[in-house]
């Protein structure tokens, strides 16, 4: 027989505005990129616009989880996946302010020539979107291995973050008059090489949601 | 990639046993432990460990045979007409059910207060404390008497509330009053066990979270075992947890036992999961 319902359903709903959430930063995040390689200053505007939509299912999922554990008095997996939707939900907003400061740095950029470091940039953003929507599905089936085969993707953007840093080292070398420039572009690998760190953080909230054992998948 | 720790190994043990007053005594083994009444088996198979200086709660859906079991750890299961239990009860060591031992004397070790708070209606708060000794042991001069019942109402916190209604009716105090009285006048005998068969059922939320204040007072004197529906009242006032579950043919079997804060944040058994989830029809 079936029962609790009504927490299932409310469970259900939380994991529905979780999905939402992802969709919206890897959202906001292809926008900025687009913004940042066409210079699109309005297509910015609308990434950073839909980043307080994510802060505002941050804010509601969380009071919603709280009102959930403070009334329905969860354990065991029930109360590991109230608890771990903090963490799931904090390291999306701040994966979504990530995509801000590239929708950001679309703005100042405008008008310039673009590096040739775009094309990594561009790289680091698929990656980083792949996982956003790897791990967001790893927490929503409660999927270990799949939570798993996404954080491993994290060094990918690790990888990729690095060369990008030679590259425009080298680049600031060959060309110093560009060096402002180019360390924006840095600043933003830097950025999505972080986004690829929470991705990974959510992905260990979906084993302990899980397992309840705390793992660390980051190499 | 590697696993770094469980939540458990973060957090010491509530109380150690090495901590209570008697160190190792006060334990006890059941083994094999199974219980009829006439042809119908209520349980079967149960093998668990109460250890000194902890509380332990056994829960379970209605009927898996919780009150069975601890009726059956001081020997009260066989006041039934036609009940009986096979298997082994050691209380330090000594199996209870050795055939010659003394049934009142091995309830005179384990103390057992039930649901309902049943002060005997026609004793004053006084003569409820003793009416243990009284029953039990040799007479004892009034000094002797009085300084019990202080000691036992202190013990349970409620000398307070009832110094200046020693002579009244039991009966006249409040519910929760007096199912802390039967506490008392269960340990007034220095008893080495105390079994509690849902003791808070019956009382309102302050009650209950007093009598839950009490058992963590007392069991550093007591081994402590509750049985109880609630479950919070478990993860909130015990320090080990036993899941018994009844199985198609209504007899039941220990599901699982251990660390109440294990059981609650991760169970092993997928059952235990499903019963304290509230997901167990």
């Amino acid at each position: 027989m079936q029962t609790r319902i009504h927490f299932m359903e409310e469970l259900a709903r939380l994991n529905h505005d979780i999905l939402t959430m992802g969709i919206k930063v890897e959202e906001n995040l292809r926008k900025a990129l687009e913004a940042f390689k066409t210079q699109d200053i309005e297509l910015a505007r609308d990434a950073k616009a839909g980043d307080e939509v994510v802060n505002a299912l941050q804010l509601k999922i969380q009071d919603q989880a709280a009102i959930l554990i403070a009334t329905q008095q969860p354990v065991a997996r029930d109360l590991r996946e109230l608890v771990s939707i903090f963490k799931v939900t904090d390291n999306l907003e701040r994966a979504g302010d990530h995509a801000t400061h590239l929708a950001k740095a679309a703005i100042k950029l405008a008008g310039e020539q673009p590096t040739r470091q775009i094309s990594r940039i561009e790289t680091m953003v698929e990656t980083c979107c792949a996982m956003i929507r790897g791990a967001v599905d790893a927490w929503i089936n409660h999927d270990v291995e799949e939570a798993r085969k996404i954080a491993a993707m994290d060094k990918e953007v690790d990888l990729e973050h690095k060369a990008l840093v030679r590259d425009v080292l080298e680049f600031i070398k060959e060309h110093p008059e560009l060096a402002d420039r180019a360390s924006r572009v840095l600043n933003n690998s830097g950025y999505l090489e972080r986004v690829g760190d929470h991705m990974t953080n959510i992905c260990e909230a979906v084993v302990y949601m899980v397992e309840g054992s705390h793992v660390e998948l980051k190499d | 990639m590697n696993p770094i720790r469980s939540f458990a190994d973060l957090i010491p043990d509530a109380v150690p046993a090495a901590e209570s007053r008697q160190g190792a005594e006060r334990s006890i083994a059941i083994r094999g432990l199974a219980a009829y009444y006439g042809k119908h088996k209520a349980i079967e198979g149960i093998d668990l460990d109460i250890g000194p200086g902890v509380i332990t709660a056994i829960i379970g859906p209605s009927g898996c045979g919780k009150s069975t079991l601890i009726r059956c750890i001081n020997r009260m299961h066989e006041v039934i007409a036609g009940a009986y239990a096979t298997g082994s009860v050691t209380l330090d060591g000594t199996d209870i059910y050795t055939p010659g031992s003394d049934p009142v004397q091995i309830r005179r070790r384990i103390g057992m207060v039930f649901q309902k708070p049943n002060p005997f209606p026609t004793r004053t708060v006084y003569e409820n404390v003793i009416a243990g000794l009284r029953l039990n042991l040799p007479r004892k001069s009034k000094a002797d008497y009085d300084e019990v019942v202080e000691r036992s109402l202190r013990s349970v916190a409620l000398w307070d509330e009832v110094k200046d209604k020693l002579h009244d009716a039991g009966t006249a105090l409040s519910g929760g009053q007096q199912q802390r009285l039967c506490i008392a006048r269960a340990i007034a005998i220095k008893p080495e066990v105390l079994l509690l068969d849902e003791p808070c059922s019956a009382l309102d939320p302050t009650a209950t979270l007093k009598i839950e204040d009490l058992l963590f007072s007392l069991k550093i004197d007591y081994t402590i075992v509750i049985v109880t529906h609630n479950m919070q009242q478990a993860a909130r006032a015990s320090d080990r947890t036993a899941f018994l579950m009844a199985d198609e043919n209504h007899v039941g079997h220990l599901v699982e036992a251990g660390p109440t804060r294990e059981i609650f944040l991760k169970p092993k058994d997928s059952r235990t999961e499903d019963y304290i989830s509230g997901r167990l029809g």
